[in-house]
């Protein structure tokens, strides 16, 4: 049997997604639609968590950026991203996490550029939005369609 | 030869940031101009000769604007006019940009005997490639197809009729961050000045589409050229999925799409089917024919249906053999 870490947050995060699959054309629209759900969620996330405390008043720069997305991992999964890529390039940092909690066990076929995880993008989205920083969050790689990682993209604006 | 030059040179002209440039030889004769104030060559030549083989990269601010020199290769130097409000780091490497289109083109030696700026040096200098082609060993095969380059306005008719020909909407095509356009049929002429296809990019696109093509190279991701220019990724597919219409470049990832895919946009019902690929031998006799119905293909309720199941029945016995490498797979059918 998988372990799978928050079972009840996977069911509940599984129908989400079946929701929006069978409400959407293509993947590109369901992509939008999950980011949009995180961008709601991200508010009620940044209302009744601590990142406002732990996090500084004024991000600035990518390490700025990289910090902050270290805390809402420690908030939100009790763990660190795997890597915060600041190098790569130069508008974007990159979250890379190899254990991510919400495709845990999910295996799609035939869904190449699906992200399964797009919801923590939008979340990340609001996040940043909320301490200043104007970014575009996209996912670029997802396990559930065969990658060896999720993979985020945050992009500056 | 020309045209690809032209083509590398029209980046400067369509810069608005750029006043003029020229293309000079390596002694400072202006050779090919565009909007280059004269009484700006003499400090330019001034300054070559100072540095003479030893030139690399040089900006001289003038009351003009911002020079920058740059050796094109051991025969030829760019020289370009910026505007003074331009930072120096953006104007070098905008003029970077432009060494990097011309890198791989091959530019023959100036004629001994020319006359500076002159707008027909372009064509003197295509006679000498070709010349200089033809004397080389099997070299006819090239030369029998540069004439194609050999004069841009004669080659205008043959993209409009590619234009014709392709019908797609920018929406039959389909774009993702990892997609790696690939230059199309129609690309050159879409960088070509004086066509149509690149007057009809210019009017909805402007600069923005010159500068989407010279980043697609065919192993560049969507995401890539994004944060080279410092864009949102939504607005480089856009500008992509239009010029695939046009046939400007191709997109594989449409290609590789089924005609039934390709006719409907919507992706199918998400269903989730169980794969086992356990050893039955090791399964209880019972289960045996629900499992054997796991490969991937049938949903739980597909499954009950085939084997007279009731459907609790069925997500009993995929919950149980979970632990024996039970999956299920996601897809749209």
């Amino acid at each position: 049997m998988p372990k799978i870490e928050n079972p009840l947050l996977l069911s509940l995060y599984s129908k989400v997604v079946d929701q929006v699959l069978s409400e959407t054309n293509n993947i590109d629209e369901a992509n939008r639609r999950l980011r949009d759900i995180g961008r709601e969620v991200g508010s009620q996330i940044y209302l009744t968590t601590d990142i406002v405390d732990r996090t500084k008043d004024t991000i600035t720069t990518r390490e700025d950026v990289s910090k902050l997305v270290e805390i809402i991992f420690r908030v939100l999964y009790d763990k660190k991203p795997t890597l915060v890529d600041m190098e790569t390039a130069r508008g974007s940092v990159r979250v890379t996490d190899e254990s991510c909690i919400w495709c845990q066990d999910v295996h799609l076929e035939g869904m190449a550029g699906f992200g399964y995880c797009e919801v923590f993008s939008g979340i990340l989205e609001s996040l940043l939005a909320f301490k200043g920083v104007e970014a575009k969050v996209f996912q670029e790689m997802c396990r559930a369609t065969g990658a060896d990682s999720c993979e985020w993209n945050i992009r500056l604006q | 030869m020309a045209g690809d030059l032209e083509r590398a040179l029209s980046k400067l002209r369509t810069d608005n940031q750029v006043l003029g440039y020229s293309l000079m030889t390596k002694v400072g004769r202006p050779f090919i101009s565009f909007s280059f104030p004269g009484d700006i060559f003499p400090r330019v030549k001034d300054s070559i000769k100072l540095y003479k083989s030893d030139l690399r990269l040089m900006t001289i601010d003038t009351e003009k604007g911002l020079v920058v020199l740059s050796p094109v290769d051991a025969n030829w130097i760019l020289t370009v006019l910026y505007i003074h409000e331009l930072q120096l780091g953006v104007a070098i490497a905008k003029t970077k940009n432009v060494l990097r289109l011309l890198e791989g083109i091959e530019l023959p030696p100036p004629p001994e005997d020319f006359e500076d700026s002159a707008e027909a040096n372009l064509q003197v200098l295509q006679s000498i490639a070709i010349k200089a082609a033809s004397t080389a060993p099997g070299a006819s095969e090239a030369v029998m197809t540069s004439p194609q380059a050999k004069s841009l306005p004669s080659v205008a008719p043959a993209p409009k009729a590619a234009i014709e020909k392709q019908s797609p909407s920018p929406d039959d095509f389909y774009v993702l961050p990892t997609t790696i356009p690939k230059k199309g049929e129609t690309h050159s002429n879409a960088l070509s000045l004086d066509s149509v296809l690149c007057s009809e990019m210019k009017k909805v696109y402007r600069n923005f589409g010159f500068d989407v093509l010279m980043l697609v190279d065919g192993s560049r991701t969507v995401t890539q050229i994004a944060e080279s220019m410092f864009q949102p990724n939504e607005r480089v597919a856009s500008f992509l999925k239009w010029a695939a219409s046009k046939g400007i470049v191709a997109l594989p990832e449409a290609k590789e799409r089924t005609p039934e895919e390709k006719a409907s946009p919507s992706m199918g019902r998400f269903v989730k089917c169980p794969l086992f690929e356990g050893d039955l031998s090791k399964v209880k006799s019972e289960d045996v024919p629900i499992l054997k119905l796991c490969d991937g293909s049938r949903t739980p309720e597909k499954i009950a249906e085939e084997t007279g199941s009731p459907q609790v029945r069925v997500i009993q016995v995929l919950a149980l053999y979970r632990r024996l490498g039970l999956k299920m797979i996601g897809k749209a059918v």
